[in-house]
């Protein structure tokens, strides 16, 4: 999909204007307007409850908006329906807070779907999942049925289901909470060994070790509203985002 | 070729989770074949024994008067105005008695007082194969009744009337086991299907997030209907068929069953009973998976 896109800066994500109220009357995300170009990596942070999931799931067609515009990869995914659904769906993986593993089936199987669906080859869907236990350090649990596994591994192993397709767009949803330091770093090496072939990753998070360090943009929701959008500094601290929020930039 | 290849893998995990569930519903769909098939062999066997019996079939009509050559000849006329037929034959009285006596074999003294003229003469009328129906050999005997000098009309009515009731009984049982056939196999299957599909909700809703299209989720289930009525209607058939080859060791010789040389159903029905199990078993798949694609 990121060949289809002509111009290697073009969007990958267009939000336009986009709002998502829940019955009776919760207003998860409201007058979201934000453009993700192709290849970058995009920071989703704010306290629980600010809509950071909410925005994920309409960035993947699990929910619908309520009001406004998205388009993925030039498609508005909410009017695609039948094959074109599944075949961008094929191209979009997406990590849950949840994770979503089928707990009755190995580790191995649950990685191995997301490839199965798109008829890889059962040589390259082998070497492919053994490839990414070994960046994350799960090869002993290639056969272990995922139910029996800690949450921190449960994590990992929807992480890597999430980029085992080699999609053009990656969405994380709190990929971190259940990690120790060590293992946050395997992370994030991963996501950036997808994003340098590649991929466009939106990430998350109310972990501030994510994201303090880095220099990609930083979008803060703050009760569904946009309440910043910045670019990490490096080694500096969001000066903006606490000068706005009256100091409360902690995340959790 | 990997399509299949993953279609392939995943009815295997199906068959492997569900397969208590599937072999109940396989032996549901192979009893309602075996119902059916069953009904269906004896009234096809009926029938061909019908063919049998309406070839020996002669309406006899017995005369007031021997008929003179004229007469005859006007007789011939009559009859063949209602209809044609196989064959007119009539019989003197001289004729019926030395058949008669023929019949007695040994005992034919007991005819040495009676006049040779005691029987009364009659016409043997053998109508065309055609004429099939009760109905209209009740018509044609009807007409025959109404022929100059006819005293009475005989062609064994009671075996005619019993055995074509019997064969149209068994023909609304053989419909009704039909619509047996076609409810168990449908519906059966479909209940069956729903019950995987609800047990594995999350997985077929995780396959359609991570981008199964509708066709790798549906194959399964379909592949799943086909076995169901490819093994169920085997299973079906087999079992009358090993039925069939008892009952005709023990029945072979006994004197009713002579008149039905039983025979076994030609390859042509066989493959339609097989062919319309799988479908029928397929579109109950069908059903249930699109209700469900569809939410
Ligand atoms: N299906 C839903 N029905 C009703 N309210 C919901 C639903 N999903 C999320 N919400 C509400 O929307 C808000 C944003 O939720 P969410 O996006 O999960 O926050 P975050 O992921 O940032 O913690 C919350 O107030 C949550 O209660
Ligand atoms: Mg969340």
């Amino acid at each position: 999909m990121t060949e289809t896109v002509a111009p290697s800066r073009t969007a990958m994500i267009e939000m336009i204007k986009v709002c998502k109220k829940f019955p009776p009357n919760v207003v998860a995300l409201d007058d979201i307007s934000v453009s993700i170009a192709s290849g970058e990596i995009f920071f989703l942070i704010g306290r629980s409850g600010a809509g950071k999931t909410t925005l994920l799931k309409l960035l993947c067609n699990m929910e619908r908006p309520s009001n406004g515009l998205i388009e993925v990869a030039g498609m508005n995914i909410h009017q695609v329906t039948g094959n074109k659904l599944a075949k961008l769906r094929q191209k979009v993986g997406v990590a849950y807070q949840d994770f979503r593993l089928l707990t009755d089936r190995t580790v191995a199987e649950n990685i191995a779907i997301s490839m199965e669906v798109s008829y890889k080859k059962p040589q390259i869907i082998r070497n492919r999942v053994r490839s990414l236990l070994a960046q994350l350090q799960l090869e002993d649990k290639h056969d272990i049925l995922t139910g029996d596994l800690s949450r921190g591994e449960q994590q990992r192993v929807a992480l890597a289901r999430a980029v085992a397709n080699s999609p053009a767009l990656i969405l994380v949803d709190e990929p971190t909470g259940n990690l120790d330091a060590t293992s946050t770093e395997q992370v994030m090496e991963l996501l950036i060994r997808c994003s340098n072939s590649g991929a466009t990753i939106v990430i998350a998070t109310h972990d501030e070790a994510l994201y303090r360090h880095s220099t990609h943009r930083i979008m803060k929701l703050h009760n569904g509203k946009l309440a910043s959008l910045t670019r990490g500094d490096g080694q500096e601290r969001l000066k903006s985002m606490e000068a706005m929020n009256g100091g409360s930039s902690d995340g959790i | 070729m990997n399509f299949w290849f993953s279609i392939f893998r995943q009815t295997g995990r199906n068959l492997r989770q569900t397969w208590t569930t599937q072999f109940m519903t396989c032996l549901t769909v192979s009893l309602s074949v075996l119902i059916f098939s069953f009904f269906y062999l004896i009234y096809l066997n009926m029938l061909s024994a019908g063919d049998k019996v309406t070839d020996d079939l002669r309406l006899v009509v017995y005369l007031d008067e021997e008929p003179g050559p004229e007469m005859q000849k006007q007789l011939r006329l009559k009859i063949s105005q209602f209809d044609q037929v196989q064959e007119i034959k009539f019989i003197s009285r001289e004729e019926a008695y030395a058949r008669f006596a023929e019949q007695l074999g040994d005992n034919r003294d007991v005819l040495t007082d009676m006049p040779t003229d005691f029987l009364p003469a009659s016409i043997e009328v053998i109508p065309l194969k055609t004429l099939r129906s009760l109905n209209q050999i009740k018509l044609f005997s009807e007409y025959l009744a109404t022929l100059p000098g006819s005293q009475k009309v005989q062609y064994g009515q009671k075996w005619v009337e019993r055995f074509y009731y019997f064969t149209q009984l068994l023909s609304i049982i053989v419909l009704l086991s039909g619509i047996l056939l076609i409810l168990t196999a449908t519906f059966m299957v479909a209940s069956t299907i729903r019950l995987t599909i609800f047990g594995r909700q999350e997985e077929l809703e995780l396959l359609k997030l991570v981008g199964a299209t509708n066709n790798y989720i549906r194959t399964p289930f379909l592949l799943e209907g086909i076995l169901q009525g490819l093994i169920g209607s085997l299973l079906g058939l087999t079992s009358l068929y090993i039925l069939f080859q008892w009952t005709a060791r023990h029945f072979s010789g006994a004197g009713f069953l002579d008149l039905f040389t039983f025979t076994f159903f030609p390859p042509g029905i066989i493959a339609t009973v097989i062919l319309l199990s799988i479908v029928l078993c397929t579109v109950g798949s069908y059903t249930s998976m699109q209700k469900f694609l569809r939410i």
